[in-house]
């Protein structure tokens, strides 16, 4: 019910052919006419945004309880061992870690698996069920960098939880006078180990959470993938070092991310071995230093592949 | 229709079993098991320890659990996140009748995809001892009807049915089950696995008596069904997600 | 004929109170439950479809309570909001599943019977994920009708469906009505409550705000005037002398022709008017009221 008070008057004026006049009033919306950052500063900003997402930090007091409890009960036998080490030292006449580093992420692998099957659904299945993607194809990011992006993002989340015990370790060492050059060398070759790893676990994850779009689903899916893989990898190398067929245990160990990590960081830093059969000779290493890429870049090639297909 | 079952939720049930990516990890997981089995009789013939690793470790700790948790969550969840079990609430068929015909297709596919597999690969890896193959295939239907109870259960009662159930499979009966002894008392792995040694005649568990085992699993597989039953009596359901 | 009664439901969950203290009794014919987003229509729904149970109060059908009772649904049938179906079967596929769970003699038929009822039997052979958003809804309502229910629940039924199904299901609520059933669908959507309900029960914020016929609810606030369009032989004459009377509180004359009134009483007003127009020999061609609708209804009980 309009009050004559706004209206026109269009029949008056009908007589002197003009056509109806209208007016829109200023509410105060504004374009904005100001610099626009470019695309690198998006995907930095996405990138961290992904990042603190995997902590829940940005996100409900929910959905902060796995990653954070995960990362406490992936340090707290790292800080045992400092412990140790500090307080019983020249009791007990140790003169290295307990645990080596490029051991530990081995020995803590369900916490890591847990981890990377919780959080990859959250940060690429959930934009696939609900269509959210949509919303980000719209922007000047473009699809390949939102996928790389997505899964710096996971790398760069699975490779914190991963290195945290480490380098708390490494500081424990470093507390309790073990010398510091030789250290420093070896927890450096962790380190590449510790990425390597993360770049690795991510990266199955993420295929695997692309095309199972449901999440209960995703996340049974690379627990299922990461699991027996590794179930399967440490059998037939028990079986087969018993059995005096070393080079099958070899073999298998390309197919688990947790073996093949350590392998490479036995072949490349001379690193103890965590496996039953680690890669001897020259042309395993290699073997082993072509899977890992293999397997980075096959899952970033694969993802790429898969979002090529979603619409826009 | 008989009382206690309804055939046209048994054959839903089957329709959506197989959606999308959970049929294949379905059939993957048991092909794993059974190539794993030949690839260890190929390279150390028919050797009890290295078969017992493959069955126990592989097999009943890791395959028979995901096949379960696979199978329920299919069963129940999917139909519980997206609101279309409304569909078969609002009949007038009881609730235990529903429970009791999904957890039948569930333990159909804890047959086909886990105990008679188990079975198989058992005979491939131990030709000579039939008792092998049988009990651990014993050992794993049990074990996995109990865990489709289990994983029931926890589908209707929260909305994170599948990651509490990991977490329990994985800290649990995993982590915590390989470090401490106690835990056998309260594991559904262990109980079957007791099984197992009776049949088999195995030392897979030690100290825990059949007498407890096997009305321990009865009663997880009764109370579990039961208590879903219940869960969907009262069940919330309001049209905003 | 069958009857829902509400009885000073409440439904609360931690601070929020969805419900607040509802009563009423839905009995045959077709029912509107109105109200904005939020309002607790959905609630309500769920409590009289058995999947919700009040925090105080009963809700019953015909004296059954609804909540914890499976037989209660051979004589109710639902139509939910959600979109989620069993996409991997056909319509008609679907249609028989729900037969069979109802323990129908001959599923068959009473699908099939359905399924034309609401028109659907071309496209029955097509599996449900191929639908539209309208054929879903029409698929869901053949889910609900096939064993001839008692009292049909619907929640927001008339969403995502374009003019001619809307139509079309218009007619079909309306005919289910006519039969005796007692039907109740929500909306937050004026027209489409307007067009079927003539007996509407308003819900805004969880409380029950008004109840019967909107006609009669706009007739009991008569603190606000109720407007009028006239159109006579002399229209300024006619205004000015109902300016005179107590119970015309405002006269408009409109530049296309006709008088724009305001009534404050709407009883006296009637009376009046064919008095004075007689007395002043003035002939009445047309007498509108405008706002009669649920817009104003609505809109009044909102702004509260």
């Amino acid at each position: 019910m309009s009050s004559p008070s706004e209206r026109t008057e269009p029949l008056q004026q009908a007589e002197s052919s003009t056509l109806p006049t209208g007016v829109i009033h200023d509410l105060g919306y504004r374009p904005y006419g100001g610099p626009r950052l470019g695309e690198g500063p998006v995907a930095w900003s996405f990138f961290k945004t992904g990042l603190r997402n995997t902590y829940g930090l940005g996100r409900s007091a929910r959905s902060k309880v796995l990653p954070m409890i995960l990362l406490g009960l992936m340090l707290l036998p790292a800080l045992i061992l400092v412990g140790v080490l500090v307080q019983a030292r020249n009791l007990l006449d140790l003169d290295e870690q307990i645990v080596a580093y490029s051991t530990y992420p081995l020995t803590t692998q369900l916490l890591i698996s847990v981890f990377v099957a919780s959080q990859a659904p959250a940060l690429i299945s959930r934009d696939l069920r609900f269509r959210t993607i949509t919303l980000y194809l719209a922007r000047p990011m473009r699809r390949a960098a939102y996928v790389l992006v997505r899964l710096a993002s996971l790398t760069a989340a699975t490779f914190l939880l991963i290195g945290a015990p480490l380098l708390l370790m490494y500081v424990g060492g470093l507390l309790a006078d073990l010398p510091p050059g030789r250290e420093t060398g070896r927890f450096l070759g962790a380190i590449v180990g510790a990425a390597l790893l993360a770049a690795c676990l991510s990266g199955l994850a993420a295929l695997v959470a692309a095309f199972t779009i449901r999440r209960g689903l995703a996340v049974t899916a690379v627990i299922v993938v990461l699991l027996v893989s590794y179930t399967v990898v440490s059998t037939i190398q028990g079986i087969a070092l018993e059995a005096g067929h070393d080079v099958v245990g070899e073999v298998a160990g390309l197919f688990s991310p947790y073996t093949l990590i350590n392998g490479l960081q036995v072949y490349l830093f001379d690193s103890p071995d965590a496996t039953p059969t680690p890669p001897t000779s020259d042309a395993m290493g290699i073997l082993y230093v072509a899977a890992t890429a293999l397997t980075v870049l096959g899952s970033i090639g694969g993802l790429l592949l898969r979002y090529r297909k979603v619409q826009s | 229709m008989s009382e206690m079952l309804s055939p046209t939720i048994v054959r839903l049930g089957v329709r959506s079993i197989f959606g999308r990516w959970r049929g294949a990890l379905l059939f993957v997981l048991p092909l794993v098991l059974i190539a794993l089995s030949i690839l260890v009789r190929a390279l150390v013939g028919q050797d009890a320890t290295g078969a017992e690793h493959t069955l126990y470790g592989l097999g009943l700790v890791v395959i028979v659990p995901l096949v379960a948790l696979l199978a329920t969550s299919g069963l129940l969840a999917p139909e519980i996140d997206d609101g279309s079990i409304s569909y078969l609430l609002a009949k007038p068929i009881s609730r235990y009748t529903i429970v009791a015909s999904k957890l039948l297709v569930a333990a159909a596919c804890i047959v086909v995809f886990a105990a008679v597999p188990v079975l198989l690969a058992g005979l491939v890896l131990r030709t000579d001892d039939l008792g092998f193959g049988l009990g651990f295939g014993l050992g794993a239907l049990a074990g996995g009807i109990a865990y489709c109870a289990v994983f029931a259960m926890l589908s209707v009662m929260t909305r994170h049915a599948v990651v509490i159930g990991l977490i329990y499979l994985l800290v649990w009966e995993g982590l915590l089950g390989g470090l401490l002894d106690g835990v056998r008392w309260l594991s559904v792995t262990r109980w079957s696995a007791e099984l197992v040694d009776r049949v088999a005649g195995l030392e897979l568990v030690d100290d825990l008596p059949l007498a407890y085992a096997v009305p321990a699993l009865a009663l997880v597989i009764v109370a579990g069904a039961w208590q879903t039953g219940r869960r969907l009596r009262a069940f919330n359901l309001t049209g905003d997600e | 004929m069958s009857e829902i009664r509400i009885d000073h439901v409440s439904r609360w969950y931690r601070n929020v109170v969805a419900v607040n203290d509802v009563t009423m009794t839905i009995g045959p014919g077709v029912t509107g439950l109105l109200g904005p987003n939020g309002a607790g229509k959905s609630t309500l729904i769920a409590m009289m479809s058995g999947f919700l149970a009040p925090s105080t109060g009963t809700v019953t059908l015909d004296g059954e309570p609804l909540w914890r009772n499976e037989q209660v649904y051979r004589k109710l049938g639902l139509v939910p909001e959600r979109e989620a179906l069993f996409d991997y079967l056909t319509g008609r596929q679907f249609v028989v599943a729900n037969a069979e769970l109802h323990g129908l003699a001959d599923p068959g038929a009473a699908a099939q019977r359905a399924i034309a009822l609401i028109e659907m039997t071309d496209a029955q052979d097509r599996e449900i994920s191929t639908y539209s958003k309208g054929m879903r809804q029409r698929i869901k309502m053949a889910s609900a009708l096939v064993h001839d229910p008692a009292v049909l629940l619907l929640d927001e039924p008339f969403n995502g469906m374009d003019p001619r199904q809307r139509m079309h299901l218009m007619e079909l609520l309306r005919t289910m009505g006519a039969e005796g059933r007692t039907v109740l669908f929500s909306s937050h959507i004026l027209e489409e409550v307007e067009q079927v309900a003539r007996q509407i029960e308003v819900v805004v914020a969880g409380r029950h705000a008004a109840s019967g016929d909107f006609g009669a609810i706009r007739r009991l606030m008569t603190d606000r005037p109720n407007r009028f369009v006239l159109r006579t032989s002399d229209d300024r004459l006619m205004a000015s002398v109902l300016l005179a009377d107590a119970s015309v509180r405002g006269a408009r004359l409109r530049s296309e022709g006709g008088i724009e009134l305001e009534a404050s009483d709407f009883g006296r007003f009637s009376e009046v008017l064919p008095r004075l127009a007689r007395a002043h020999a003035v002939r009445l061609h047309e007498v509108t009221p405008t706002d009669e609708s649920l817009e104003s209804v609505f809109s009044y009980l909102v702004a509260q």
